[in-house]
């Protein structure tokens, strides 16, 4: 395991590289002036400036070399747009409330998929079973963005349960973390429904039964840890898709999380930025697909992590 | 018990059932047609009705929306200000107008007329004609200009009232779902076949070659796994639709369009490529490749004509499940104003456009729902399809 | 091992959500704001010399103060008057070309230092300082000399002040290195025109207390002034090579006197002067402040020194300001909120939805779809019993500011007026005004908005597609044959959206023109109109003072806000005398005579004229709506019960 984990470090770092290096010569050779410096024709002592500051006036390549020893540090340079900040700042502030807003969203996820996916399997075709199934296609049917404004009516406006956008306290984050959380759930719901039902039919689960175990506990114990399995390895690509629905979903409710400065960054053409936030984003899915693999061999004793 | 022994050939003639028996076999067998995996997987997927309605469904989609300009619309880009904003769905084609009124203090009237395209009274080959015809359509293609011709020839001025509304600048709802349903289709086809052909191509080379080729292309899958490809996509994006360099593209033909079939296509690829490569691996020491390979194929033409075939099942299941997921990208994009340019429309800005009007002092519900409506029951359909189609195509549900 | 970690396995990943969770939890319950805002996109910065945007307004004038600033009139709250403030008085010359400010004595920085007429020279020389590159900068070169300040406009016999290349940080202008002063003797200019070499050579003075002595000439040295210097390209140089070479400070027409006497000297009597002083762009900085920290970092919470009604609290990005009052401010008695919040919320729906759910107190823009809404609801409200005589939320005032599209004049067919005037013409104003902004904007048929006291407002052709069309033939494009297509640029919002489809479709309609609309961001947006990048592209501008000169001298040659291309002598030369003219009557007639000629041009299609759309809770008192919707967060106060009434009523809570 200690192998494993030193190779896929190695591949982080690659990763890591190969994006950076991707995404800095992109973003410098299509917009060399980056955000803001354009505006105006500047005086040429004030351009040499600041150009100093942003660390422009040297060749691409040396800027290259130069800007990537400063990032392995963590230091991405201060952001063109916010001309007070460094990026490091949005970061500091934004990636703790988008971690949090993903996770409660996850959670919320696992919550909904994993209950109501039971329930369908074990009342299997029942009218419970066809609801939620219609309810989870749903979820995966409609945009979130239509499900976010929705869900401000109903929940905001006519139950008055959630404030309707902000942040700042817990119950901000609920109704956000739902509407993101709805399109997984249902993925979840149909994994593990579909994975229960296979498990079911085994012949361990039979002799757990004929061993006189309780049902809750041959369903909790035996039976949901192998319907697990499935839905363990979508994580990976859920948290991609989490980080891509709290774009959206921080822009409805005004969360002011790293998606927001994402997307700001990336249309104002603030390099530094977006470079930061991508980075991060890299480092998050690795680790996510890390664990996700490293969670297999934990579940299912018959996966080697061979590689 | 005892019965006497039978001659060395009388055994032999008695193991052997006599010559009709013969006959009769190879006429059953003549009888049995050889059902392949498709007739098989066709027939399963016939008796699962809700398949057969979501593809009922996408084909007839699919048909109206290649045949949209033939259809009696009203013009999806046409604004009329002053008297069908934000008009709610309605079955009558009669639009009031007011008619000026020179005495003050009088009530004005109204007149009402229907709803007309108004273009038939000029001459084809008039200015008034192209003036009117640039109003209605945008630089349809020469096919659209073929069928908006037997349009008119077909349907004369006549057309659709406002069955689902009209928007926020008094255009036609109903002719926008149905030009925004060919941008989002053709967005969600043609993007998942270049996801196709990328990760087709790139797992079955991978998969045959086998060895550390195999691996390194493995590797860089994995690799790119963790790349967080939507914020390189917005990227590119938000980059390539920078005007300078989008006059540059234009020089090539390529616009918003393409741009936006190509990186997402570009992005979904990978899991397909993995898929592949299992299905392949398990191929390739078949003895139909071996035979392939005696008789003196290539590998390219092993992989391409014997292997990819057999893999086709597989592809297709997963091909019903990408299009939806590529259609919800193109909403996504469209959300953050990435999506197509005024004035074509596609569902996910309709709905977009839709969500800014509902506020708690109002909701203008036909402009959310009609869209979010097609959205929906588009890529319901498509999951159904996927569902019912993996259920058919398994191998283990043979003959059942 | 392995066995025990499966067996916990189920519970690794809830509990690293619950770890990953904590941060929610570290943010503290909040404790509410006592008024909360939206204000529109986080600011970019604090710095009043760098930021133009009117959301860094409102925190800037918040936060600093300038010797004068704008109050309701006692008499008519919808007046703007502007009030001594960090003045408490001047006194204005016989030649009302010399106004003497007098300093308010128990005038505080945040950080308890005396505010001193020194900080208003400093700050205005950083203002004017090229090297700022301030973009409101041409707001103070109603001083005698500032404009050659910043234009580093010198001649031979002109008093210079030197820099040399010394400073302790060489990428900040401030602190500064080591001055010198002196007369300019002769002057060259080598190098290219994109590298220049500026030599000059100068007969040093002495100085005495920082003070140079004109009449004591010294010693005639040679400096050499690169602004791309090189040290490979121009080692020939480096011996004599200065940082900075301007017209000597002391020329330009502002000094302090003492502590207390700030003595500004103008160029021509400017009636609107206090009008200026009491922008922001002209607040004073705090010197030491800014060059112990130097640009941007002054600015951040922690260090920045400022000597308005608010202080800083703190600000998480993209998300609020929280200002709290300053104890230190003169007149902090009279400031009645406490904590105010300054969100950046961007979309007009979440804050509309944020408003109703009672989240914010007041909204600077809301979702024009429903604004007709908004106001029914206003009336419909009055019938509800003890609310009869409530103020509405819905607060529309016209407001001195134009929405208008600058034409590229310097390439065909726009090069021609009567194209421009045909489509003009052929913009149906009245239809935009009444079914896409819909808030009651007034369309506008010239270029100053109305409102303004002795001006009277200059009109071109109202909505004609017959005369559009006859004056398209008549420029050789009969039915729009031939003519090219317009490339009409607009920036990301979606109202401007729909007023360039609207005027696509009615141009395609009345003249058989097409226009391709180019959506741009912001920063390319500025550049392609600084470049001259377009054919047509939208334009607003805001009034800076209630007088009509601020919308006519964009348009001068060359100027700054041109931006068209155009050039009118005749035009040029009206401006330019009415600046000087002290006669208010004869200096409007120019200014009209001047609006004539440009309508007459039409470098400009004006199309409306705004109304502020601010929807403010009616708990919320001394909030008036005024031309240039200015609201100074300091004198707002709160009537808490009616706002328990209100809130009460709406079922808010």
């Amino acid at each position: 395991m200690i192998e494993f984990l030193v190779k896929r470090f190695f591949w982080l770092l690659l990763t890591l590289w190969i994006v950076y290096t991707f995404s800095f010569f992109l973003m410098w050779k299509v917009a060399p002036e980056g955000a803001n410096l354009s505006e105006r024709k500047f005086p040429p002592e004030i351009q040499a400036n600041l150009d100093r500051y942003y660390g422009l006036d040297k060749p691409l390549i040396e800027r290259y070399f130069l800007q990537f020893g400063k990032a392995l540090t963590l230091d991405f340079g201060p952001s063109m747009k916010l001309m007070d900040l460094h990026s490091s700042q949005l970061i500091r502030q934004g990636l703790p409330i988008s971690i949090s807003l993903g996770a409660l969203a996850l959670s919320f996820a696992m919550l909904l998929g994993f209950s109501t996916g039971i329930v369908s399997a074990l009342w299997r075709q029942s009218l419970l079973d066809v609801g939620f199934r219609l309810l989870a296609t749903l979820g995966i049917a409609v945009p979130n963005f239509v499900l976010a404004g929705f869900a401000i009516i109903l929940f905001v406006f006519i139950l008055k349960w959630f404030p309707a956008a902000g942040w700042g306290r817990p119950i901000d984050l609920v109704l956000p973390a739902l509407c993101l959380a709805a399109p997984f759930a249902a993925y979840i719901a149909r994994l593990t429904r579909t994975g229960m039902l296979e498990v079911l039919g085994q012949d361990y689960i039979r002799t757990a039964y004929a061993k006189g175990l309780m049902p809750r506990v041959v369903v909790l114990r035996h039976a949901f840890r192998g319907a697990i399995l499935p839905v363990v390895s979508y994580l990976g690509p859920a948290t991609a898709g989490i980080l891509t629905g709290s774009l959206v979903l921080e822009r409805i409710f005004f969360i002011p999380g790293l998606g927001t400065h994402f997307i700001e960054a990336i249309t104002q053409k603030d390099h530094p930025v977006s470079l930061a936030v991508v980075m991060i984003y890299t480092l998050l899915l690795f680790t996510m697909n890390t664990l996700v693999d490293l969670s297999y061999g934990l579940i299912d004793p018959r996966v080697k992590l061979n590689k | 018990m005892n019965a006497p022994k039978p001659p060395p050939h009388q055994a032999y003639d008695a193991a052997f059932p006599p010559l009709e028996k013969y006959e009769t076999m190879l006429g059953e067998a003549e009888a049995i047609h050889g059902i392949s995996l498709w007739q098989d997987a066709w027939r399963r997927l016939r008796r699962d009705w809700v398949s057969m309605t979501s593809l009922g469904f996408l084909l007839l989609l699919g048909l109206l929306a290649i045949i949209t300009p033939l259809l009696p619309l009203q013009s999806f880009k046409e604004q009329d200000l002053k008297r069908r904003q934000f008009l709610p769905p309605t079955l009558s084609s009669q639009i009031e107008e007011p008619i000026p009124v020179e005495a003050e203090g009088d009530v004005p009237e109204t007149e009402t007329r229907r709803v007309s395209l108004a273009i038939t009274q000029f001459p084809t080959d008039s200015d008034e004609f192209r003036r009117r015809y640039g109003e209605i359509w945008e630089n349809p293609n020469l096919l659209d200009q073929a069928m908006i011709r037997a349009r008119l020839t077909i349907f004369g001025d006549w057309c659709l009232p406002s069955l689902c509304g009209t928007d926020h600048l008094g255009r036609d709802m109903l002719s926008r779902l149905f030009w925004g349903a060919r941008v989002s289709l053709i967005v969600g086809v043609v993007a998942t076949l270049v996801s196709l052909l990328i990760g087709v191509s790139y797992g079955a080379i991978s998969g045959y070659a086998g060895g550390w080729v195999d691996d390194a292309m493995m590797r860089a899958v994995d690799v790119m796994y963790s790349v967080p490809f939507i914020f390189v996509v917005l990227f590119l994006i938000s980059i390539l639709s920078d005007d300078t360099v989008k006059t540059r593209l234009a020089d090539y033909g390529i616009d918003r369009m393409v741009i936006l079939y190509l990186v997402i296509g570009a992005i979904y690829w990978l899991t397909m490529a993995r898929v592949v490569r299992g299905q392949i691996i398990s191929l390739k020491n078949e003895q139909f490749v071996d035979a392939a390979r005696t008789i003196g194929a290539r590998g390219g033409r092993i992989v391409f004509l014997h292997l990819v075939p057999n893999v086709l099942s597989v592809v297709i299941v997963y091909l019903t499940l990408t299009i939806p997921a590529v259609m919800l990208f193109e909403a996504f994009l469209s959300f953050l104003g990435l999506g197509v340019e005024p004035p074509n429309v596609s569902w996910g800005q309709l709905a977009n456009d839709g969500l800014k009007v509902i506020t708690p002092i109002r909701i203008y519900w036909w402009l959310v729902v009609f869209p979010a409506i097609a959205l929906a029951a588009t890529l319901y359909s498509l999951n159904f399809l996927g569902d019912g189609l993996r259920d058919a195509l398994d191998p283990r549900m043979k003959n059942r | 091992m392995t066995h025990t970690l499966r067996t916990f396995f189920p519970y690794v990943f809830p509990f690293l959500f619950v770890l990953a969770m904590l941060p929610v939890f570290q943010f503290s319950e909040l404790p509410k704001a006592d008024f909360t805002f939206t204000n529109g996109t986080e600011i970019e910065s604090l710095d009043s010399a760098h930021v133009s945007g009117a959301p860094e307004g409102r925190i800037i004038d918040a936060m600093f103060e300038g010797l004068y600033r704008k109050l309701p009139d006692p008499e008519d709250p919808n007046k703007m008057l502007p009030v001594p403030a960090m003045a408490t008085g001047y006194e204005l010359s016989e030649d009302q070309r010399t106004y003497t400010f007098t300093i308010r004595k128990d005038a505080k920085w945040s950080d308890g230092s005396p505010v001193t007429a020194h900080d208003w020279v400093f700050s205005w020389q950083r203002f004017l300082h090229p090297e700022t590159a301030s973009k409101y900068s041409y707001q103070l070169w109603y001083l005698k000399n500032a404009q050659r300040y910043t234009g580093r406009k010198i001649e031979v016999g002109d008093r210079v002040e030197i820099e040399r290349d010394d400073r302790p940080n060489p990428a900040q202008t401030y602190p500064r290195g080591t001055m010198l002063a002196g007369v300019v003797k002769a002057q060259e200019q080598l190098g290219t025109e994109d590298d220049p070499i500026y030599v000059y050579e100068v007969q040093l003075v002495a100085e005495q207390a920082g003070q140079p002595q004109w009449d004591q000439p010294g010693e005639t040295q040679r400096f050499v002034m690169i602004p791309r210097f090189d040290e490979r390209k121009h080692a020939e140089h480096a011996a004599n090579l200065v940082r900075q070479v301007l017209p000597h400070f002391s020329e330009v027409g502002v000094y302090a006197e003492d502590d207390h006497t700030l003595v500004v000297t103008l160029e021509n009597p400017t009636p609107y002067f206090l009008e200026l002083v009491s922008f922001y762009p002209l607040y004073p900085v705090n010197q030491a402040c800014v060059e112990r920290h130097g640009y941007p970092d002054w600015t951040k919470t922690e260090n920045v020194v400022n000597n308005g009604p608010y202080n800083m609290e703190f600000r998480r990005i993209r998300d609020r300001i929280r200002l709290r009052k300053n104890p230190e401010y003169w007149n902090s008695g009279e400031v009645s909120l406490e904590v105010i919040d300054a969100l950046a919320v961007q979309s007009e729906t979440t804050t509309l939805n944020m408003y109703m759910n009672g989240q914010v107190d007041w909204g600077t823009t809301v979702p024009t779809s429903i604004i007709p809404e908004l106001i029914e609801r206003d009336q419909e409200k009055l019938n509800q019993p003890g609310r009869e005589k409530e103020q509405p939320d819905m607060r529309i005032e016209p407001m001195l500011t134009v929405y208008f599209y600058r034409v590229n004049t310097t390439k065909p067919p726009l090069d021609d007026a009567r194209v421009r005037r045909a489509l003009n013409l052929a913009i149906d104003k009245r239809a935009i005004v009444e079914f896409v902004t819909k808030a009651g904007q007034v369309p506008a048929l010239g270029l100053v908005p109305p409102g303004l006291a002795k001006y009277e407002q200059q009109v071109s052709g109202d909505f004609n597609p017959e005369e559009a069309r006859r004056l398209l033939a008549e420029a050789g494009f009969p039915g729009g044959k031939g003519m090219p297509r317009i490339r009409l640029v607009y920036n990301t919002l979606d109202a401007h959206r729909d007023i360039a489809e609207v005027i696509q479709q009615q141009w395609k309609r009345h003249l058989q023109v097409d226009a391709e609309l180019v959506n741009q961001e912001w920063a390319m947006y500025l550049k392609r109109m600084t470049d001259l990048d377009f054919d047509v592209i939208r334009a607003g501008w805001i009034g800076d003072y209630p007088d009509p000169n601020t919308f006519l001298d964009m348009f001068v040659t060359d100027g700054e806000n041109n931006q068209t291309g155009w050039s009118n002598a005749e035009y040029d030369q009206l401006i330019e005398e009415a600046m000087s003219e002290s006669d208010e009557e004869k200096r409007m007639e120019m200014l009209e005579k001047a609006e004539r000629i440009l309508l007459e041009e039409m470098p400009i299609l004006p199309i409306y004229f705004y109304v502020s759309q601010n929807i403010v809770r009616p708990y919320v008192k001394n909030f008036y709506p005024n031309l240039q919707d200015l609201h100074p967060l300091h004198i707002l106060e709160i009537d808490e019960a009616q706002r328990d009434f209100i809130l009460k009523a709406e079922g808010v809570r």
